[in-house]
């Protein structure tokens, strides 16, 4: 590759302000949130999907890798250019494009940020529910391309039952449109379901339009703790089975309540026991509170050892704010998190933690469980010590432990951050040589010559 | 104890990357490179620390010397990384690197440490001949405010009731409506006539008011742009504490806070002008001194104290350092201040203004409410502390600001970065114009077109930078039209009589 030549194509059909190739500058985008880096050999900013064609066809014709970008908020390495060539940030396509209030439908592009997303339309009465814990920096572009989940989703679903409609450049530079705004639509293969969570491996994105709701009028939270896990549990799987189920669903467990307990003092909340959740409920003023009451009533049946529903906001936000507490509690423990999202069906999430404390005994490492119960998502922090490379190791093995503990219960390795290059190797644990190259094959229908986030998923 | 500044030049190795800097910082958001991002910036700082990648100097300074040092990244930091202090030291090791070549910041930076208002002016006027960067640099718009002496302002001399209208014309600079202490108060402190005296021997039969009122006395800390381009505004803020009852010394020996030294990384400078500023308040028996601008304050609030957290082993350093720690404890805005005041029962005068003003209020990233503060009213819950000034004007109209953008200032930023800095300035009017149409629209809905009551629109702030960042409007507005800026404080003496 002549990288002064591909600079020149590069700045000649945008412009030199849009293409970085300094390696001062390059630096700034050879990481994610995920802990591996490595450098890109150009970063480029398109506008619209004519550009990023043009882009892709430069790089087809001199075989460089291409890796798309939003916030770079990514954990599982998504948007790290492992083989360097060229970053496509979409930050700076940002904007709203239409907002069709008749079919309750938005169209996007790629880089706007969930939260901005959200606040449009929470403005004009509508709501946008899924909700990463990154939401207020990532952008909807990566939420697509993972597949991003958030504690919302055991009421509303995930980012893939928002997508209707895609617009997207595929590895030979076409610009494709699947899906329609017609809710129902079963012409031909579902390939925009396919593209989301595709990580970038199959088409850049330039549009996406996204269903959205009514904004439910009023919301309110609940805080319930158990000594005995079992009965918490029983508790927890009770309300998801209401007609009426709760909108979030979060719980703590011993390690993370004990983590949080230190870190996060607060005089509205004693949180103590072996097993916590804070519910919310949402709907109008009367459902939310004839939800909460009926919640109540099932959970003191277990005998609860704190059962709490918030009165205002103030105690609304400092409900929250004990959840938010939980990661930065956690450096307690050490300087380098594995974070691994793992999920299982919730009727095994006793089993797997109970699993996951015997693995945390036998290789000597804290481990925090903390996470969305009612999806059986699961963030599973193994907390080392950056310098004790032996103990390092230990986590390791720890990890592989927990993944294929969790595929056995029928869970799988990732719930919502991706497979990226970080659980690249879980793969084989997860499908069988045939299937994977089912989706080798799928991919080189997308992008023969390989340049589309190579090395991502699967090698 | 632990050394709270070396703790925060190694918090770069805390950071995760989690991208939530991102959306905060206003020089990412120009144009969305991470080369201009906290989190890029801390990479290239730890690139720099562990000397992985040979880094170009031009190149990395260009990222560095685009921080303005708002804040605002390390505040929603979730892992407590500082960029802040991280971009100093870098700058502040780039600038050993640098021959000492002529520049215009440089020069600037001298007339600000020097604190000679001939050499402040001469920087101002040679910058506007020069149109360096075509930045427009304001001409000051009067004589400075500290003169050669020491100022006391005391409570209640020189009430003309007749004049209460145009409360300026109270402490106009003539010497007599000063009633400046002509006393060397410098050659010996303890023989500095205490505030009471003073007000003794000018007013006696005001004394027992006073007394009753258990006055209150304080230092003025004005900062150099309040000084010496908007002199008007420390006038405000003087006379709005006297018409509250509240005696206000002004030491002539303050100088600029340092903070411009310190954005463009020289720390040598920043901390000679924090000795003189503290020691230039000492002894004198002051319950606070306030400052009206709210860099000032992040500079003496926030950075003093960490810059002067290590002990000095010389006895006379360490005393200057204690005195430092002492004057950035004692010092604090004037809205905190209004709050105490709030807090412990004190009255403050209700202001009434005589037409119906509409109002966008632009919160300054420097200007951080106290960890304890509690908004009470509507307007405190959307501007904070200064909010209960807001309160206290009647015919004021607050219109919220939606995102509250950064104003594109940062010190030395504007200077180096002149462009960049007003694309961030057009951002700040792009929510300020929104506001604005909004009050039209329901202006329009409710048919309220009167003349008396479509006032003019008015930005305020709290911050000599983003005063002097709002102010230059040029290409901004359609038609060249402007919007009138101004500190909060000016409205609201305005609006109180004694």
């Amino acid at each position: 590759m002549e990288k002064n030549i591909v600079c020149a194509e590069f700045k000649n059909l945008l412009g030199k302000d849009r293409v970085l190739s300094d390696k001062e500058e390059l630096l700034c985008y050879s990481y994610d949130a995920a802990i591996k880096e490595s450098m890109p050999d150009f970063v480029v900013f398109p506008l619209n999907a004519i550009e990023i064609s043009a882009i892709v066809k430069i790089c087809k014709k001199h075989n460089i890798p291409i890796t798309g970008r939003g916030a770079g908020s990514g954990f599982s390495g998504g948007s790290v250019p492992i083989k360097g060539g060229t970053v496509v940030s979409f930050a700076k396509m940002n904007n709203v494009l239409e907002l069709d209030e008749e079919n309750m439908f938005v169209t996007v592009e790629p880089g706007i940020i969930n939260g901005d997303l959200k606040n449009y339309l929470d403005e004009k009465g509508y709501f946008y529910p899924p909700d990463p814990a990154s939401f207020e920096f990532c952008t909807i572009g990566g939420n697509v391309a993972e597949c991003a989940g958030g504690p919302k989703a055991v009421k509303y679903g995930v980012t893939k039952n928002y997508v209707y409609k895609l617009e997207v450049i595929t590895g030979d530079g076409e610009i494709i449109n699947t899906g329609s705004k017609a809710i129902k639509d079963v012409a031909g293969y579902n390939l925009t379901q396919l593209l989301v969570g595709s990580e970038g491996t199959l088409g850049l994105f330039s549009k996406i339009t996204l269903k959205f709701l009514s904004k439910p009028a009023y919301s309110n939270l609940l805080i319930v703790s158990f000594d005995d896990v079992n009965n918490g549990f029983t508790a927890a799987l009770t309300l998801l089975k209401l007609n009426n189920r709760p909108s979030m669903l979060e719980f703590m467990d011993n390690s993370s309540i004990n983590a949080v307990k230190n870190y996060f003092k607060s005089s509205l909340l004693d949180i103590k026991g072996d097993f916590l959740f804070i519910i919310e409920a949402d709907g109008t003023l009367e459902e939310v509170n004839s939800s909460i009451n009926l919640y109540k009533d099932i959970l003191n049946k277990f005998s609860p050892i704190l059962l709490f529903a918030a009165g205002n906001d103030a105690e609304r936000s400092e409900i929250m704010n004990a959840r938010k507490a939980i990661s930065p509690s956690l450096r307690t423990f050490g300087d380098l998190k594995i974070n691994n999202d793992i999920a299982v069906p919730i009727n095994k999430i006793i089993e797997i933690l109970t699993a996951i404390k015997n693995i945390s005994d036998k290789y000597k490492v804290p481990i925090i469980n903390f996470g969305h119960f009612g999806d059986g998502n699961i963030h599973v922090n193994i907390m080392l010590n950056k310098s004790d490379s032996e103990m390092v190791d230990r986590g390791e093995e720890a990890k592989y432990e927990v993944i294929k503990k969790t595929i056995e219960l029928g869970g799988t390795i990732s719930g919502e951050h991706g497979i990226g290059i970080i659980k690249k190797e879980f793969m084989k644990l997860k499908f069988d040589d045939y299937y994977i190259n089912l989706m080798r094959n799928i991919k080189k229908s997308f992008d023969p010559d390989n340049i589309l986030n190579p090395g991502k998923i699967f090698d | 104890m632990e050394n709270i500044l070396n703790t925060s030049l190694k918090s770069y190795e805390n950071c995760v990357k989690c991208g939530k800097c991102l959306p905060a910082c206003p020089s990412y958001n120009f144009n969305f490179n991470e080369f201009f991002s906290p989190r890029g910036r801390i990479r290239l700082i730890a690139s720099e620390i562990k000397d992985e990648l040979p880094l170009k100097i031009s190149k990395f300074e260009k990222s560095m010397s685009a921080c303005l040092l708002c804040g605002r990244c390390t505040d929603i930091c979730p892992n407590g990384v500082k960029t802040g202090p991280l971009v100093i030291e870098e700058k502040f090791k780039l600038n050993k690197l640098k021959t000492d070549k002529f520049s215009i910041d440089n020069f600037v930076l001298k007339a600000l440490k020097g604190n000679s208002k001939f050499l402040f002016s001469a920087g101002l006027r040679f910058s506007n001949i020069l149109k360096f960067n075509n930045l427009n640099i304001p001409k000051p718009s009067g004589k400075s405010f500290i003169l050669h002496n020491d100022l006391n302002f005391s409570v209640r001399n020189n009430i003309t009731k007749n004049n209460s209208e145009d409360c300026y014309e109270n402490i106009s600079i003539k010497k007599n409506s000063y009633n400046i202490n002509e006393e060397k108060t410098n050659e010996n402190d303890e023989n500095y006539t205490d505030i009471n005296n003073q007000i003794t021997s000018a007013k006696p039969q005001i004394k027992e008011e006073i007394s009753k009122n258990n006055l209150i006395k304080v230092g003025y800390f004005s900062g150099c742009v309040f000084n010496n381009i908007y002199p008007e505004i420390s006038k405000s803020t003087v006379s709005a504490l006297n018409k509250n009852n509240i005696s206000v010394f002004v030491p002539s020996s303050q100088s600029c806070c340092g903070l411009p030294h310190i954005s463009s990384g020289d720390i040598n400078s920043f901390k000679k002008l924090a000795i003189n500023n503290a020691l230039s308040f000492k002894n004198k028996k002051l319950d606070y001194i306030i400052t009206s601008c709210a860099s000032c304050s992040f500079s003496i609030n926030k950075l003093y104290p960490l810059y002067f957290c290590a002990e000095e082993k010389n006895e006379a350093k360490e005393k200057d350092r204690l005195e430092i720690l002492n004057f950035s404890k004692k010092l604090i805005d004037i809205w905190n201040f209004f709050n105490i005041l709030k807090k412990k029962g004190i009255k403050i005068k209700q202001g009434n203004l005589d037409k119906k003003l509409d109002v966008v209020f632009h919160i300054p990233c420097h200007l951080k409410n106290s960890a304890d503060f509690i908004p009470f009213s509507k307007n405190e819950q959307l501007i904070g502390e200064a909010g209960s000034i807001i309160d206290n004007i009647n015919g004021l109209n607050l219109k919220p600001l939606k995102h509250n953008y950064c104003c594109g200032n940062g010190g030395m930023f504007n200077i180096r970065h002149y462009s960049m800095s007003k694309e961030i300035t057009k951002k700040k009017f792009s929510e300020i114009k929104e506001a604005i149409k909004e009050t039209d629209k329901n202006k329009e809905t409710t048919k309220e077109t009167t003349n008396q009551e479509t006032a003019a629109q008015v930005i305020l702030t709290s911050c000599s930078g983003c005063i002097l960042s709002l102010k230059d409007q040029k290409n901004i507005l359609e038609n060249d039209k402007k919007i009138p800026v101004k500190h909060l404080i000016e409205i609201y003496d305005k609006s109180i009589k004694y």
